[in-house]
């Protein structure tokens, strides 16, 4: 608690970071705010280009013929995990925690890896058992729609990473406690996503 | 001239110069069947309001800006400071809204009366493909089309017609404005129109949707004929094509054979069907040419097929099967995609078949045969 | 830390220690102030808003060239000066030009260079972006036209319906340019969007509340919000476009399955909102115009700032009225009809408030007040001419003819052109220090008005007349050939309505010493841009301005006696702010946007034809990405100015802020406690 006490007024002097700002929010976490609603956008188009897709090949695989629902479960299940150690490693970065955030941000970008490394088991998979990317239309779809996500997810698992080295060279005190939180808002975007993704593509026939 | 009145309503400029409309074959503003005529009857108290709102608006700016101006002996003091008035901008908030909810249910009104789909109607599929329209009637209902045609599309005048359009590759539109709004031709898709011609006559048409490189020629024509005439035109559709009895019409059979029928099917006895090799474009086919001589225009509707001999711009009705413009059709022969821009090289158009004059003169007896 | 408590002068580095922070040891920091180097690597607001204005200016002079081709094509029946296929790129290129890097860019120029003004502030709030954002639309404009010259520009008209826009249909590489350009070009859009959002509601001076900004302010935000979530739409179309091009993908393959619609409704989803981003903007500026001019506060502030709020919203629900012929059936048909009826009614309310506005004040008209008044009369029309056509079943004869045509150049040309033209006039005494001539500038207006009205009038005509649009050439006989060469007519006397303009901004240059200087507030105005001396100082306000009613600056110099009459209590050249900039501290200029951004047209170039050149774009945009993250902010060599002041510097995009400080030592995160990241 002490240590909050202390370091409470180097962020509310930082400028344009909190306190200074008109509505209290941090410029960068205010637009990363911004970004994510205008991400929403990014997949609602993609989904509802996947939704109008899916039934419409006239030839080739379906989803029928291709999902392997518990495979995907257990990675979005890692998926949905990370969110969790994510929050962990915002909670120990305010706490001051250097040493559990180091740790918590590389279990976080590991979990990221391991499903992004699932993701490529399954396009390579599905590829082998006859759905290309240009096979029929619902290849494009599910190979787009799925794709722009897995990039989302290695563009934040570099963004951890990028947290992680700074960490260790000692650069993110708790007074950088708000660049972990941005890079965690960013995560668990990614990974709502997914799990709506999940749903409208795996789950709902 | 009320259609006069209109214009200068929605354009000031017209009020000088409104001498100056002159023919227009595409007026969207003549209706010349029921259905255009609801859309008119619809728009025309649209545009008088608008009219009014138009003057109200523009004489107002002048007015204001003559009124308030700042005079010559000004006493320098600021204008009474006004922030607002909340009455007046909750009354021009609400006025406008109850005016446009009224022409919003007209238009929701006639929208959907000008879906409606009379049960007697003449059933035809308009097919668009890159640059001409295809017109497929099913008289006997076995669902296997009995007439084929092409650009020149002909109805039963006073009868309700029924369009399904279709497009063979990109989006096109079906147009004739003097029967009735226009409707995207998709691939993959048809979609419903309802036409109506009041009297016998020629309807000028455009496809309306930006299609590629002859999009400005993709050009049709709704013919309308009396319900006798066209009982007489459908059974003769359904006639094949004649054998020429012509030696040169004979000769341009042969040549048709040879050179012509990849693409071009003329059908019945002495037609080419049995060496029609189906659809070589990627527009799926090029016309069906069994009744050619029987149409106005040729080519996506770019070239008149007979001469115009009253000068009025059109081929009306009487002047088919007169006298063919042999000038027009010996230069597309020729050389087709000088004519009209099309790309033969990606199968989209007619090539250049480097045809002899000796071979397009045989051509040009046999297709006047095709009546 | 102690750090904390040490007062902000004592952070000045010991003076003669060099510790110079050359990010990758290969670009030594930028710090000319003048020249072409202080251009390229500037992160100030008001020189990018500048660059935007004059790079929208050249893109003007290109489409407006592609413009008169069209027109002169056009003039007579039947001619044949251009084949089809270069008219298709002369429409295709033109809209796009006119649309994506015309119009929008002036919105932003404006936008950039007064948003901080309007609200108090320094700077963006992400400065570095900000100049992304420029170089990126910048390269983006560039990379779309080169495609003239390598094959040929796009050929499917600016709205690109599928499949005319496959490979199959346009097998040239026209559509390529057009995908990739509009995805580099929207690239810019959206991070200038974020900048901005963020700017608005986070930099504010203090007092100013939101309902304290100026309507152009409140204008510019919902715009940004806008693009913020129009953008991502056309994103997903053109990246669907540009893997069925390139890729084989399928997603317009009508052979496979697809259906066109699906690019329709993409399309106008992002495409009927952008109408209101490009439009937007310049209702923001006639609502700061004709204030000035007629000597009132604008008529009814909330309900200006509402109506421009619900046409956000609206603009949400209607873009299928540009699909009324598609075959959406009744239904939807229907529903978009009365959606699209409504949205007229907030555009009603600012056309009166405007009127109201100028009621009861003390007119004088000089160039900007004509542009503004020119607008609210030529817009009208515009707004006419589009309630015909939410009346679905007569759009069903108007779309796709030239009566469209005319709607939107009276929407586009005269309402957003002829308003930005009238903030040229208006703005320029601040921006420039000069101001244009006023009588030259009445010759402009007069000419853009008749040109213009000669032009887009007829096509009103040619459209009920049912010529169509996007058509090479037309038959004779059509009743097409008056109206027409009348059309002609007017674009060749818009084109030289812009050269008067040109010839304008030249002599008002040279003979800038000729004149008085106008001094910080030469139009006696409103707004908080105009407390601060002309030319705009580099660090804007000497001190954050304090504010306490909407037009504070107005206020200041008027107030009311004891009679209750309003008097002027104040010259503005005493009570504006001297420009003295010792308390501000600015964000340091970098070259990595540049660099960023110049790789992205590469890769555009490579992945048309060959991915060789995207490896180079990739690794210059990587490397500007990297060198970025890996740059201070500020310049630690630089002597700071004092500290304390109003800073607002937090730059860096959020992953970059995230990866900004691994170069920073550990004491130079002791000093970015006062400078900033």
């Amino acid at each position: 608690m002490t240590d909050t006490a202390i370091h409470a007024p180097v962020i509310h002097h930082e400028p344009g970071h909190g306190h200074d700002t008109s509505t209290g929010l941090s410029n960068p976490k205010l637009a990363m705010w911004v970004f994510l609603g205008s991400d929403c956008l990014l997949f609602g188009g993609l989904i509802s280009t996947y939704l109008l897709l899916r039934h419409r090949s006239v030839a080739g695989l379906g989803p029928s013929d291709v999902f392997d629902i518990p495979f995907t479960s257990v990675s979005s299940f890692v998926l949905l995990m990370s969110s969790l150690t994510m929050a962990l490693a915002v909670a120990a970065i305010v706490r001051g925690d250097v040493h559990r955030n180091r740790i918590w941000l590389g279990t976080t970008a590991l979990l990221g890896a391991v499903f992004i490394g699932g993701q490529a088991y399954e396009f390579t998979t599905f590829y082998r058992e006859g759905l290309g990317y240009t096979t029929n239309i619902f290849g494009s779809a599910f190979y787009t729609l799925t794709g722009f996500h897995g990039v989302h997810v290695s563009v934040g698992i570099i963004m951890l990473l990028s947290l992680l080295v700074m960490s260790l060279k000692g650069n993110l005190g708790p007074e950088r406690a708000e660049a972990v939180e941005i890079v965690g808002l960013y995560w668990h975007f990614v990974d709502i996503v997914w799990i709506l993704i999940f749903t409208i593509v795996y789950l709902i026939p | 001239m009320p259609r006069r009145l209109r214009y200068a309503l929605v354009v000031p400029l017209a009020l000088t110069l409104a001498a100056c409309a002159d023919k227009a074959p595409l007026d969207t503003l003549e209706p010349k069947g029921p259905r255009a005529r609801s859309i008119d009857h619809l728009v025309n108290p649209v545009f008088l309001i608008a009219g009014v709102v138009f003057f109200a608006v523009q004489l107002g700016v002048l007015f204001v800006g003559w009124k308030f101006r700042q005079r010559k002996d000004d006493d320098g003091r600021l204008p009474a400071q006004t922030h607002g008035n909340f009455k007046l901008e909750i009354g021009w908030t609400i006025l406008p809204a109850l005016l446009l909810a009224g022409v919003a249910g007209a238009s929701v009104l006639t929208l959907l009366d000008l879906e409606d789909h009379p049960t007697d109607s003449t059933e035809i599929k308009v097919i668009g493909q890159q640059w001409w329209w295809e017109y497929r009637y099913d008289v006997d209902g076995d669902g296997k089309d009995d007439i084929v045609t092409a650009n020149d599309l002909v109805i039963p005048a006073g009868e309700p017609v029924s369009l399904s359009i279709q497009s063979r590759d990109v989006i096109h539109s079906f147009w004739i404005p003097a029967l009735n709004g226009k409707r995207d031709a998709v691939p993959g898709r048809t979609h419903p129109l309802q036409i109506q011609a009041d009297e016998p006559g020629v309807y000028r048409g455009q496809c309306t949707e930006f299609c590629g490189l002859s999009h400005a020629y993709m050009r049709m024509r709704v013919v309308a004929l009396s319900p006798a005439d066209y009982a007489d035109w459908e059974a003769n559709q359904q006639e094949g094509a004649k054998v020429p009895t012509d030696d040169l019409a004979a000769q341009g059979m042969d040549i048709f054979r040879t050179t012509c029928s990849g693409c071009h099917l003329v059908s019945g006895k002495g037609g080419n069907e049995d060496v029609f090799k189906g659809a070589a474009l990627v527009s799926g086919a090029a016309p069906n040419l069994t009744h050619f001589a029987s149409r106005g225009i040729f080519a996506g509707g770019v070239f008149d097929l007979w001469v115009d001999q009253d000068g009025n711009g059109e081929i009306d009705l009487d002047e088919r099967g007169k006298e063919l413009d042999v000038a027009n059709l010996k230069a597309w022969l020729k050389n087709p995609p000088g004519q009209k821009p099309m790309a033969p090289d990606q199968a989209r158009g007619m090539p250049n078949l480097n045809l002899s004059d000796v071979q397009i003169n045989a051509l040009v007896a046999y297709l006047e045969t095709l009546e | 830390m102690a750090i904390v408590e040490r007062p902000a002068d004592t952070l000045a580095l010991p003076s003669g220690e060099v510790r110079t922070h050359d990010p990758l040891g290969v670009f030594a920091r930028p710090r000319a102030k003048t020249g072409w180097r202080a251009w390229v690597s500037t992160v100030d607001h008001k020189k990018i808003g500048i660059m935007y204005g004059a790079a929208s200016l050249f893109f003007l002079l290109i489409g407006g060239v592609e413009a008169l081709a069209i027109r002169t094509q056009l003039a007579a029946p039947e001619q044949k000066l251009f084949s089809a296929a270069l008219y298709n790129q002369l429409f295709t290129m033109h809209g796009v030009t006119m649309i994506f890097l015309v119009v929008m860019p002036l919105g932003a120029a404006f936008m950039n260079y007064l948003i901080p003004l309007q609200i108090g502030a320094r700077d963006v709030a992400f400065p570095r972006l900000n100049a992304l954002s420029f170089w990126v639309f910048l390269f983006g404009g560039i990379f779309l036209n080169t495609s003239w010259l390598l094959g040929g520009g796009a050929d499917g008209g600016w709205f690109a319906y599928a499949p005319n826009t496959g490979v199959v249909f346009s097998p040239g590489h026209g559509m390529d340019f057009y995908a990739l350009g509009l995805q580099i070009t929207g690239i810019a859009s959206l991070v200038g969007g974020i900048n901005l959002v963020t700017t608005c509601l986070n930099m504010r001076a203090p007092g100013m509340t939101l309902m304290k900004m100026p309507v152009f302010t409140w204008m510019s935000l919902v715009t940004q919000v806008l693009l913020v979530f129009a953008m991502p739409v056309i994103s997903v179309a053109l990246f669907l476009l540009t893997f069925d091009r390139l890729f084989d993908a399928n997603f317009f393959n009508v052979a496979q399955g697809a259906d066109p619609l699906l690019w329709e409704h993409l399309f106008w989803i992002f495409g009927h909102p952008e109408v209101y981003i490009l439009i937007l903007p310049a209702f923001g500026i006639v609502s700061e115009i004709i204030p000035v001019f007629s000597r009132k506060p604008i008529f009814g502030y909330p309900f200006m700032v509402f109506s421009g709020i619900a046409i956000g919203f609206m603009g949400w629900g209607v873009w299928a009225h540009h699909m009324f012929a598609s075959g959406l059936g009744p239904i939807s048909v229907a529903a978009f009809s009365v959606s699209t009826m409504f949205i007229a009614v907030p555009t009603g309310v600012k056309i009166l408030n405007w009127m109201a506005t100028m009621w009861g004040g003390k007119l004088s008209f000089p160039t900007p007040m004509l542009f503004a008044m020119g607008m609210v009369a030529m817009f009208t029309i515009g707004g006419l001419s589009g309630v015909t056509h939410a009346v679905a079943p007569a759009d069903t004869q108007q779309t796709d003819t030239y009566y469209i045509v005319a709607h939107f150049h009276y929407v586009i040309f005269g309402g957003a052109f002829f308003v930005f033209m009238g903030g040229f006039y208006f703005w320029w005494p601040k921006v420039f220090g000069h101001f244009l001539d006023d009588r030259i500038g009445k010759l402009h207006f007069w000419l853009t008005m008749v040109g213009f009205n000669l032009t887009f009038g007829p096509m009103h005509i040619l459209g009920l007349q049912g010529m169509s649009r996007r058509i090479h050439t037309y038959r004779d006989g059509y009743g097409f050939n008056f109206w027409n060469l009348v059309a002609t007519v007017g674009a060749f006397i818009i084109a030289l309505s812009v050269l008067v303009f040109g010839w304008n901004v030249v002599r008002s240059y040279r003979r800038r010493g000729l004149q008085p200087a106008p001094g910080p507030d030469p139009w006696d105005a409103r707004s908080l841009e105009w407390s601060i001396p002309s030319p705009t100082p580099e660090h804007n306000f000497d001190d954050p301005p304090v504010v306490t009613q909407l037009d504070d600056w107005w206020h200041r110099k008027y107030a009311e006696d004891e009679h209750g009459n309003v008097i002027k209590v104040a010259e503005p050249e005493d009570i504006a702010m001297i420009g003295d900039g010792s308390r501000a501290h600015l964000p340091s200029p970098s070259y990595f946007p540049l660099i960023l951004a110049a790789g992205l047209p590469l890769i555009g170039y490579g992945l048309i034809f060959n991915l060789a050149i995207a490896a180079v774009g990739g690794a210059l945009t990587l490397a500007g990405f990297v060198g970025w993250a890996l740059e201070p902010a500020d310049d630690p060599d630089l002597p700071p100015h004092g500290g304390g002041g109003h800073d607002h510097d937090g730059d860096g995009s959020p992953d970059a802020a995230a990866l900004e400080a691994p170069a920073t030592d550990a004491p130079a995160v002791e000093e970015e406690v006062t400078v900033g990241d």
